[in-house]
């Protein structure tokens, strides 16, 4: 049995009420209590004392399950008493065991194995979706467009021919054109493809549609859409734990729109079934040509075009020019009157509702 | 007990201590992804309050990391989903044509994160009182919040219907409710500052922007009928003065505040203590300039301390007056949430 105190060394509070008592401590192998006049506390085992840290060079110890009670030394504890005692928490239970030089090696290895998974995992994912679940997620995302598609019968056909021509073998479930102002087509969940209306003003001919439309359907076969939507989920999911701001930029950094082998990938299988319908590529390198000369005007516009979404390269335009056989026999994508009903559709489709807004 | 000329309130921490900490919680919180934020706030409330001296005993945090994790992981599971749901549905009953429906549905989650983000701040403050102890003994609150989220709710919207002149009564009368339903010991603290006393600042505040905007709008009429078009110089001109009222507007809004936090800490007690803040707009000034400085310096890295300089910038110009008699400072009998601040953390509440 060693004792310590009383002195004005240590001091104790009890957790009943805010009165500092200097008691006298005794201790064994076992465990310790404590006495001062009018009070005890204990006896104590060891392993209940629970360090709280040493501010400003006093240690202080509270008692498990007992909240407010706290045994306090300025300075360190006597040296026998000391050796019984737990060492106080620093970083966190589980960095403390490994170190934090170790620990943080180790985080830095999980975290980057974690993105690395995230970033290409959706790629592999995606496929693995049942076709149901992805066009049922498509059809309630899109629904009927608020209206906003364009059909006419001689439309539809037209499309209905472009489709056949450039994939068949794609499960396509709509190709339409949306009665919205912006030069763009997007492919969504579920095998839709929707081409806004600025899109057919824009291009000079069906074979500039025709190639545009064929890089979408390459995504719709590559399932792109939903390896973005998987990877933009598995981003957000990982990057919870930073605050709002961080983790929504980081995101939005990581998550570029389908990323760069998807679009050489789409671009592969446009320059394909171009070649296979016998359409000439060149009018598609042109209308990059054209776009990216294009891409001054409002900024929103800008953010709402092509070029925000599929950026062209140099590379890219060079590779539809390459694929031209000199001396081809190209035969138009659409006839002149099938065209026309493209350019049309949404004049003269009577019931559909106007555009949302005009930029 | 009082040492004599020293304030009841003492801060004693020193940067050059704290920087380790600073610096391994940023490097543990990049490496975690930003999982290890929980543990780092926790670090810093620890160092912070045991360098806290009140009278003649430092004070003591003792949140844990994990339950702050928890209470964030509880706000995810409860509001993140149904408000990840919103966003994407939203966009799809745009598309199809279902505006009013989705506009409604907006609505109706705004108001809810308005309520909720009342209920936040009563309970950060319970839970942060309900770590803090003194003594042996802690703080807490026997209310749960909910109904402080209401009245948060209906004060605000009385204080927008009435042209938001109302702001300054909203803020204080809240800051009284909220802190008359806490107690330290088996003290309830008092909170009895009326808002009058702000509320000619707060016209300061509310009355400069409209002159300008008047004034500029003079102006303009003016070049209008002069048909002269914009030369660069007045244009700088312009800009600058944007600059200047942006710059402005943020500085009498501190004059506002620097003054309603005198106020309000100065209605406060507990049992006989009363409180004090010191701090004038110039203090308030210097500390955000400061702020700037350090973050725009270390290009961002300074931000860590930036909890710090807040934190030891409240406690200096915090003082207390009176006697608070140990015998009767008995053990809080307040329940104490079992997890952390989560809703707060949801909102971007008051980070310390």
């Amino acid at each position: 049995m060693t004792s310590a105190g009383p002195d004005e060394r240590i001091w104790h509070y009890d957790g009943q009420d805010a009165t500092r008592h200097h008691p006298r401590i005794d201790w064994h192998a076992e465990g310790f209590s404590l006495v001062w006049p009018g009070g005890t506390s204990g006896p104590h085992r060891w392993s209940d004392l629970v360090p709280q840290g040493n501010a400003g060079g006093r240690s202080v110890y509270g008692l498990r399950g007992q909240g407010g009670w706290r045994l306090v030394f300025a300075g360190l504890p006597p040296h026998d008493f000391a050796v019984h005692l737990p060492l106080p928490a620093r970083y966190g239970r589980w960095i403390d065991r490994i170190g934090l030089w170790p620990a943080i090696g180790l985080f830095a290895l999980i975290a980057a194995i974690l993105l690395f998974v995230v970033l290409r995992a959706p790629a592999w994912v995606a496929p693995l979706i049942p076709r149901s679940w992805e066009d049922r997620l498509g059809d309630t995302m899109i629904g009927d467009f608020g209206g906003r598609l364009c059909e006419t019968p001689e439309s539809r056909a037209a499309l209905e021919k472009l489709r056949r021509e450039l994939g068949d073998a794609v499960p396509i479930r709509r190709i339409a054109i949306a009665n919205i102002k912006m030069v763009n087509a997007v492919a969504l969940p579920g095998g839709h493809i929707i081409i806004f209306r600025d899109l057919i003003e824009e291009a000079k001919s069906p074979d500039e549609l025709a190639g545009v439309l064929a890089h979408e359907i390459g995504h719709v076969r590559n399932r792109d859409t939903m390896t973005a939507l998987v990877r933009q989920l598995g981003l957000s999911v990982l990057l919870g734990g930073f605050n709002g701001q961080v983790g929504g930029t980081i995101n939005g950094l990581l998550a570029l729109s389908y990323g760069r082998d998807a679009e050489r990938e789409a671009d592969r299988y446009s320059i394909e079934a171009l070649r296979a319908a016998d359409i000439s590529p060149l009018p598609t390198a042109a209308f990059f040509e054209r776009m990216e000369k294009r891409s001054g005007g409002e900024s929103i516009e800008r953010a709402m075009s092509w070029m925000a979404s599929h950026p062209v390269s140099a590379e890219r335009k060079a590779a539809f020019e390459d694929s031209a056989v000199k001396g081809g026999h190209y035969k138009p994508a659409l006839s002149a009157a099938e065209w026309k009903a493209l350019v049309d559709a949404c004049a003269h489709d009577k019931d559909v509702a106007p555009p949302p807004f005009d930029f | 007990m009082e040492e004599p000329d020293a304030g009841a309130f003492a801060f004693t921490g020193d940067w050059r201590d704290y920087a380790p900490i600073a610096f391994t919680n940023l490097l543990l919180t990049i490496v975690t992804l930003g999982v290890y934020r929980f543990w780092a706030t926790t670090r810093t409330r620890r160092y912070l309050w045991s360098r806290t001296r009140f009278i003649d005993e430092p004070l003591e945090w003792t949140g844990t990391g994990m339950e702050l994790f928890i209470g964030f992981l509880l706000v995810l599971a409860l509001f993140g989903i149904p408000l990840l749901f919103l966003q994407f549905g939203m966009q799809t009953l745009i598309f199809n044509g279902q505006a009013r429906l989705a506009f409604s549905l907006a609505f109706l989650a705004f108001a809810m994160i308005f309520y909720l983000s009342g209920v936040a701040r009563f309970r950060m403050l319970r839970y942060r009182l309900s770590r803090t102890w003194w003594h042996g003994i802690r703080g807490g609150s026997d209310e749960k919040g909910w109904a402080y989220g209401w009245s948060y709710v209906w004060r605000y919207v009385v204080a927008a219907f009435s042209l938001y002149l109302l702001i300054p009564w909203a803020m204080m009368s809240l800051w009284n409710d909220r802190w008359s339903a806490m107690s330290f010991g088996p003290f309830p603290f008092r909170a009895k500052a009326g808002p009058g006393a702000v509320f000619k600042r707060f016209l300061l505040f509310y009355l400069l922007p409209l002159a300008l905007f008047v004034l500029l709008t003079i102006a303009g009429i003016g070049m209008r009928e002069g048909e002269t078009a914009l030369d660069p110089a007045a244009a700088a001109m312009m800009g600058f003065l944007f600059l200047f009222i942006y710059a402005g507007l943020g500085v009498i809004a501190l004059v506002f505040y620097a003054k309603f936090f005198r106020v309000a800490v100065g209605g406060m007690s507990l049992s006989g203590l009363h409180f004090h803040f010191r701090a004038r707009s110039r203090d308030w000034l210097m500390l955000i300039l400061g702020d700037i400085a350090l973050v725009v310096l270390t290009l961002g890295i300074g931000a860590i301390f930036l909890s710090y300089r807040h934190w030891k910038f409240f406690i200096t110009h915090l003082d207390a007056t009176g006697e608070i008699s140990l015998s009767e400072l008995t053990q809080s009998t307040t329940a104490a949430p079992r997890q952390g601040e989560g809703l707060a953390d949801a909102f971007d509440i008051g980070a310390i």
